[in-house]
């Protein structure tokens, strides 16, 4: 195979890979990115020409997302999950029917996605749409939705964007021409980050985001570790933390292209939302039983030492399997229990020791779960995971 | 018209539900099958999408009344079901049970037809029948 250079740019480090080895370094958020690649990487920078260079990004904090549907199981799972997969933060989805008594979000939202009916449906949105629209501040715009009703919307919407209904005729999604729109878009919000956009001076591809590479990856997990199926990734990061997950893990009536979805904690990361994390942890009814089984005590939350940091990175792997458990029914629920692997990668993997991993996850199933056996833990340490789905088409 | 079916709660009676697709096809109904396994939200999320004219659960293992009881509670919240026809068929209870007794509990969770060990074809009689007269 040919030999490329490898890099992802994550929101603390980025890591540089090619056949021989695989560089991490801390980014230096006084430089622009480009300029601290160009300080760290110039040696191996040099011995590439730019359509050899493959870049991923989770650093810009993607795109703002606000999905408008007209139904929970479908319209909006759909969209939901199209969007997730593609990259995407979703920061909210409202049901078209509540819209008149939904409050609007005052930030700047990247893109709208409005979705809902099959194709021989008609008439399903109204004047009520536009009137919440009018006072959103959004970028860009897109009706994913039954056909019958795309003329009326795109009179009355300036720039709509009109590609084909994501729910077909048999109720089954249809995910090819969003998720390419919204990888675009992606690429295009890079392009205008003047960080991301030098980067462009060291490759000929295109710049995706981390997590749509991540998702890209999973079929192939197995070339590079021993994985079981059904499995979990897990990417605890610095400001978010992501699991991919084998759909097998969920009872769905969607019937879909890839065997993997995402999930996105955008208040689970551990450095630049410590705070958030330390609230969830308060919160939950398990907390003090956790500390106690790690040995500290409550005032672990006010330390500045390694120890903390370990105890942070431990707390949030137990609450991020504590929310998709069934143990937190309001929430997306994951069949724990038929889990053989869970694989971590992202920053985490640089603070904890698998025998570390294995204890908490040890304690969370069987405190959660009452079950001795857990599944196999396999540490991505050397960030690796990424590197198999960048270069794929 | 458009009928969006399948199976209730934790039912996988998977040969039953595939009979009612084809009967249903037979007769000229334009069927969206949702499979076993389905949860009420999804059959009322479903009707919503299609705008279907019927909705048609069944249940064979006899524990439909714990999946069905809040139907009423999710009708009210879509404005635009007023028009649809609510059908419940199968064998709606464990054991034992009168169906004097079945039809009136099941109606009274918001459901037009009920039909308790009623054989297949009776059932989609009935149902032709009562949306003729309903028109």
């Amino acid at each position: 195979m040919k030999n490329r250079l490898l890099i992802d740019i994550g929101s603390t480090y980025f890591k540089v890979s090619d056949a021989e080895n695989i560089q991490q370094h801390f980014r230096d958020f006084n430089k622009d990115i480009y300029d601290d690649l160009k300080y760290k990487c110039s040696d191996i920078l040099e011995k590439y020409n730019k359509d050899d260079v493959y870049i991923c990004s989770s650093a810009n904090g993607g795109l703002s997302t606000l999905i408008i549907g007209i139904t929970n199981s479908f319209s909006l799972k759909y969209a939901t999950n199209i969007a997730f997969n593609s990259g995407i933060n979703i920061i909210d989805t409202i049901l078209y029917q509540d819209i008149e008594n939904t409050t609007v979000p005052s930030d700047l939202i990247d893109v709208v996605i409005i979705t809902g009916a099959i194709d021989s449906v008609s008439d399903i949105f109204d004047e009520k749409l536009f009137n919440y629209l009018n006072e959103l501040n959004y970028s860009n715009i897109v009706y994913v939705g039954n056909k019958n009703d795309s003329k009326y919307l795109s009179e009355n919407i300036e720039n709509l964007v009109i590609l084909p209904n994501i729910i077909n005729n048999k109720l089954q999604v249809n995910e090819l021409q969003l998720k390419e729109y919204l990888t675009n878009l992606y690429q295009a919000d890079i392009m205008g980050k003047e960080d991301i956009k030098n980067l462009y001076a060291i490759t000929d591809n295109q710049i995706y985001s981390t997590p749509y590479i991540v998702n890209k990856t999973l079929p192939l997990i197995n070339t590079m570790f021993k994985v079981a199926d059904p499995f979990i990734l897990v990417d605890i990061g610095g400001a978010t933390t992501d699991i991919h997950y084998s759909t097998t893990l969920i009872n769905d009536n969607m019937v879909k292209d890839s065997e993997y979805d995402r999930l996105v904690f955008k208040k689970l990361g551990v450095f630049k939302s410590k705070e958030s994390l330390i609230f969830a942890a308060k919160n939950n009814e398990f907390v003090y039983e956790l500390l106690s089984f790690l040995n500290v005590t409550e005032h672990i939350f006010e330390e500045q030492s390694d120890k903390a940091l370990k105890t942070l990175m431990q707390l949030a792997i137990f609450l991020v399997l504590y929310k998709v458990s069934k143990a937190h029914p309001l929430y997306i629920n994951l069949k724990l229990d038929l889990l053989k692997s869970v694989v971590l990668t992202g920053g985490i993997t640089k603070v904890l020791k698998q025998e570390e991993v294995e204890s908490i996850i040890g304690f969370f199933y069987k405190k959660i779960l009452s079950s001795s056996v857990k599944p196999n833990i396999i540490l991505d340490s050397n960030y690796e995971i990424w590197t198999l789905g960048i270069t794929q088409k | 018209m458009k009928v969006v079916t399948g199976v209730v709660g934790n039912d996988i009676h998977v040969v039953a539900n595939r009979l009612i697709e084809i009967s249903l096809q037979a007769r000229g109904f334009e069927v969206f099958n949702l499979g076993v396994n389905t949860y009420l939200e999804e059959f009322i999320d479903a009707v919503i999408e299609t705008n279907a004219d019927i909705l048609l659960i069944s249940s064979l293992n006899g524990e439909a009344e714990g999946w069905c009881r809040e139907l009423n509670i999710l009708k009210s919240k879509y404005k635009s079901l007023k028009d649809v026809v609510f059908m419940l068929g199968g064998n709606l209870a464990v054991g034992e049970a009168k169906t004097e007794d079945i039809v009136p509990k099941f109606k009274n969770y918001g459901f037009d037809l009920v039909f308790h060990q009623v054989d297949l074809n009776t059932g989609l009689d009935e149902l032709e029948k009562y949306v003729k007269a309903k028109k």
